[in-house]
């Protein structure tokens, strides 16, 4: 008897903790889709009557660095560097490292750029695994391009180090190679921070999209096409909202928590003295990011990250279930990985919002949500076998927790909409809204699962294959490439 | 609290009536079902919010292309092909025609709107005679009138919308009108005022420097410095008064940069009176300046103070020497070469010896000879042309 008034006793406690959970990550939700809402508006009336061309004629633009480290990328390296080579923006290199690629990808740049070894003084800032040689061309039109040859790091991470370190200008943007670029990607990044009144933007993102479906050519986007596959359509979904709703909202408040590793402009000095990227890392850009952050709160530099509510960058997602899993897994682990190396900082006052906002969030609603969710799984197999559940109770809360979001996905592809329609047909538009209604279905419960392997893996510190992904090109599925595990 | 207090007294009726047992929820069953209704009611709105503009963008544009095709067959038909100024009358002689433009659709206020649109439009596509005529029919036609009227907006895009037609219409504006917008709060009004003020102010277009307050950013250098640099007729003054007296710091940096396009030797001084400043930046920038200006004189000083800098600024003394290449420094960037260990110095120690050319080719072909394999290769990296930077 005494026995059953403790279960009682601990089921209540439960539901109310997983209510208030849950009913204050919904709030946190509302708050960033109005956050977002303004900062979008806002951007879009200012971002209406800007001149970039002002960034092509002036001798004052600021040079960058574009760095796109490539593993095994022979069928697409050529049209991927050309396309690299012919962003809109005056003063600029690309850096191309090419991570110890078993295939032919630095031969064919060898031959299609006249690349010639050069002796170049390689200041090695960042620890890196031995760069062998670098390279630049001969021919006038590719002067911009520089190729680094090194020994394979097994991550994108060592590549990307490689690269920051060879790197000339005070900024850079970080990308994959295999990523689609808009042509004024690096226009639209530089202003903001530009513009930047009283702190120092350390680093600036833009919003990703799926590639998958897309036509492509010679690597510049000409048709955005929605995901014709439901894997990346969930994807492309869970995109727009994270990016267009999440980091815009977090970046209304300084509080973003991640620029993403397929696209963001970096200060090359914080960079280099908060440490570069982490090898070892399972979400390097996250954890560079936080470092970022750290080293800035520590030497009490007055910081700032921002996104803006662009897409300038397409990547292909995963379509299969396999690979999906695999980096997901991998994001989880990172994630863990993450809070584990800077627990200090979680709830720490002394690092301000990043201490008190940013780390608390991510770890409280990002780490433990597949826990929460999970034990809500096993509490409610439970009580339903123990025929202890309250069905209409029950059946009320699972319609508010999934009406609640749908709404926050219709949102966000509604604000999406109000900066720029990116898909041009309503019957697109029809599809990603009847996607969102099955995403809390089908896809959350793979992300939950997921997730949970990646902790588990972390917590009994499971190798980790580095093993290639397998990808669909664009527009040419018949063929598939072996790319290095940056996503 | 008081929200859900507000909430039950809006809400609470619909519930009671549809939910015939709500009263009898928990709380915690309460609260699910009214964020359900709330849930509900935004995606709806959501998804009327997406068909709403949608569909308003999709009329507007076809309204909008419907219009611009009518008002650009009128101005080809009476600017473009203008009879007169084919005929080589000179603009200011032509008689315009303003019938066609003062028609019934004109009165229609987004009409008016788009026809002021096209009129910029093809003032910033065509110079001379044409971008004359299109000015005059903006004043003709009394639109400037409702550029004016937007200056006067409380809104401060409206105000923006106002500066920019001004502007891009070259019509007059009185110095107390934008002056004040100078150093509006507004980083955009701000930045367009300024732009403003510089093409239309008739007395000093660079007064505004006098009282910026505000920090001039960079991207509003960046459209400044191609309005001072490309407007006809533009008195330009001498920049080192701002260098000298103004606390503003970008003001003063901005204002270096005008110097080295306009090779201002006159305002050296002034700007070898800031290597004394406390800001590195400032001191940076000033260094490189005196660079770029050839300022050969203060070689002597650069080095004298080059111990007491910070890294930043030695690397840019360095650099200046390689700018100067008088050839009286070669010994001591052979020195620092040697001397230093750190990456940035030795480089650049390296392309300004390289930089003088024949005057330090023995010497630097010494160094590659007698230098560790790192620095052997840090001056083949400098030497070498394919290695920009």
């Amino acid at each position: 008897m005494k026995y059953g008034v403790y279960i009682e006793l601990f089921g209540e406690f439960y539901e109310g903790t997983v209510f208030i959970y849950g009913t204050t990550l919904l709030l946190i939700y509302a708050f960033l889709a109005i956050m977002s809402l303004v900062a979008v508006r806002k951007f879009k009336v200012l971002d209406s009557r800007v001149d970039y061309t002002l960034l092509l004629n002036s001798i004052h633009t600021p040079g960058i660095s574009v760095i796109a480290p490539a593993y095994n990328e022979t069928i697409t390296i050529l049209e991927n560097v050309h396309s690299l080579l012919n962003l809109n923006y005056p003063k600029y290199e690309v850096i191309i490292v090419n991570d110890g690629s078993t295939d032919d990808s630095l031969e064919k740049m060898i031959a299609e750029f006249d690349l010639i070894e050069v002796d170049f003084a390689y200041n090695e800032r960042l620890k890196t695994k031995p760069v062998k040689r670098i390279f630049r061309s001969t021919n006038l039109a590719y002067s911009k391009l520089v190729v680094v040859d090194k020994i394979n790091g097994k991550s994108k991470a060592d590549a990307s180090n490689a690269g920051i370190n060879v790197s000339s200008f005070d900024y850079f943007l970080c990308t994959d190679v295999d990523s689609i670029l808009d042509r004024d990607a690096i226009m639209k990044l530089i202003k903001p921070i530009m513009e930047e009144t009283d702190k120092r933007l350390i680093a600036i993102g833009a919003t990703l999209r799926m590639a998958n479906s897309c036509v492509v050519d010679q690597g510049f986007m000409q048709k955005v096409v929605m995901p014709k596959q439901l894997l990346p359509r969930f994807q492309e979904i869970e995109y727009i909202r994270s990016f267009v709703m999440g980091k815009m909202g977090w970046s209304t408040i300084n509080s973003v928590p991640n620029v993403s590793g397929g696209l963001g402009l970096f200060d090359r000095e914080i960079v280099i003295n908060s440490g570069g990227y982490d090898p070892n890392s399972f979400g390097e850009d996250m954890e560079l990011v936080i470092r970022m952050m750290v080293y800035c709160v520590n030497y009490n530099i007055d910081y700032s990250i921002r996104y803006i509510p662009l897409t300038l960058c397409w990547t292909e997602g995963p379509s299969t279930l396999r690979v999906y899993g695999r980096q997901r897994s991998r994001w989880a682990r990172g994630l863990a990985q993450l809070m584990y190396a800077h627990r200090k900082v979680i709830f720490n006052p002394r690092y301000g919002k990043l201490g008190l906002i940013v780390m608390p969030y991510n770890f409280v609603f990002e780490l433990l949500a597949p826990i929460v969710e999970a034990l809500g799984i096993i509490y409610y197999i439970i009580i339903i076998i123990l025929d202890a559940v309250n069905w209409p109770y029950a059946i009320l809360l699972l319609v508010f927790v999934y009406s609640y979001a749908v709404m926050i996905s219709t949102l966000s592809i509604l604000w999406d909409q109000l900066t720029y329609h990116t898909y041009k047909t309503w019957r697109e538009i029809l599809l990603l809204c009847f996607t969102a209604m099955f995403e809390m279905i089908i896809y959350h419960p793979l992300i939950v699962f997921f997730s949970l392997k990646g902790y588990f893996n972390f917590l009994a510190n499971r190798k980790h294959s580095w093993g290639n992904m397998q990808r669909q090109g664009f527009g040419q599925a018949a063929q598939t490439r072996a790319i290095t595990a940056s996503n | 609290m008081l929200s859900f207090i507000v909430a039950d007294s809006l809400f609470g009726p619909f519930f009671r009536k549809y939910f015939y047992y709500y009263d009898s929820y928990p709380v915690v069953i309460q609260i699910a079902v009214f964020l359900t209704a709330v849930a509900i009611s935004a995606t709806i709105i959501a998804y009327l919010s997406i068909i709403f503009r949608r569909g308003k963008g999709y009329l507007t544009d076809v309204r909008t292309r419907k219009i611009n095709t009518f008002i650009d067959n009128l101005i080809t038909d009476n600017i473009i092909f203008n009879e007169e100024i084919l005929a080589g009358v000179p603009p200011q002689d032509v008689k315009l025609d303003l019938e066609p433009f003062q028609k019934q659709v004109f009165s229609q206020g987004w009409v008016k709107q788009a026809l002021v649109d096209r009129l910029i439009y093809f003032a910033n596509s065509f110079s001379g005679d044409r971008n004359l005529l299109f000015k005059r029919l903006f004043v003709e036609l009394e639109l400037e009138k409702l550029s004016f009227n937007k200056l006067k907006s409380f809104n401060n895009s409206t105000k923006i919308l106002g500066l920019v037609e001004l502007t891009s219409m070259s019509v007059a504006v009185a110095d107390v009108l934008i002056l004040p917008l100078t150093n509006s709060r507004n980083r955009k009004l701000r930045s367009e005022a300024r732009i403003a003020y510089i093409k239309l102010s008739k007395n000093d277009p660079f007064k505004f420097f006098d009282d910026a307050t505000e920090p001039l950013l960079l991207w509003d250098q960046l459209e400044l410095f191609k309005i001072i640099t490309t407007t006809e007729g533009l008195t330009i003054p001498n920049f080192a008064r701002w260098i000298t007296y103004s606390t503003n710091k970008s003001i003063v940096s901005f204002c270096l940069k005008l110097v080295v396009h306009y090779n201002q030797h006159a305002a050296i001084p002034s700007i070898v009176k800031l290597l004394d400043n406390k800001d590195h930046y400032l001191r940076v920038e000033a260094i490189k300046c005196l660079g770029k200006l050839k300022a050969d004189d203060i070689e002597e000083k650069l080095i004298a103070i080059y111990n007491n800098q910070p890294l930043n600024c030695q690397i840019e003394i360095l650099k200046a020497i390689g700018r100067f290449s008088t050839g009286k420094q070669i010994q001591f960037l052979r020195g620092e070469f040697i001397r230093t260990s750190d990456f940035d110095i030795k480089k650049n120690a390296a392309r300004s010896l390289i930089n003088h050319g024949r005057a330090a080719k023995d010497i630097v072909q010494n160094l590659i000879d007698t230098a560790t394999a790192d620095g052997a290769i840090i001056l083949k990296h400098c030497m070498n042309p394919l290695i920009k930077y």
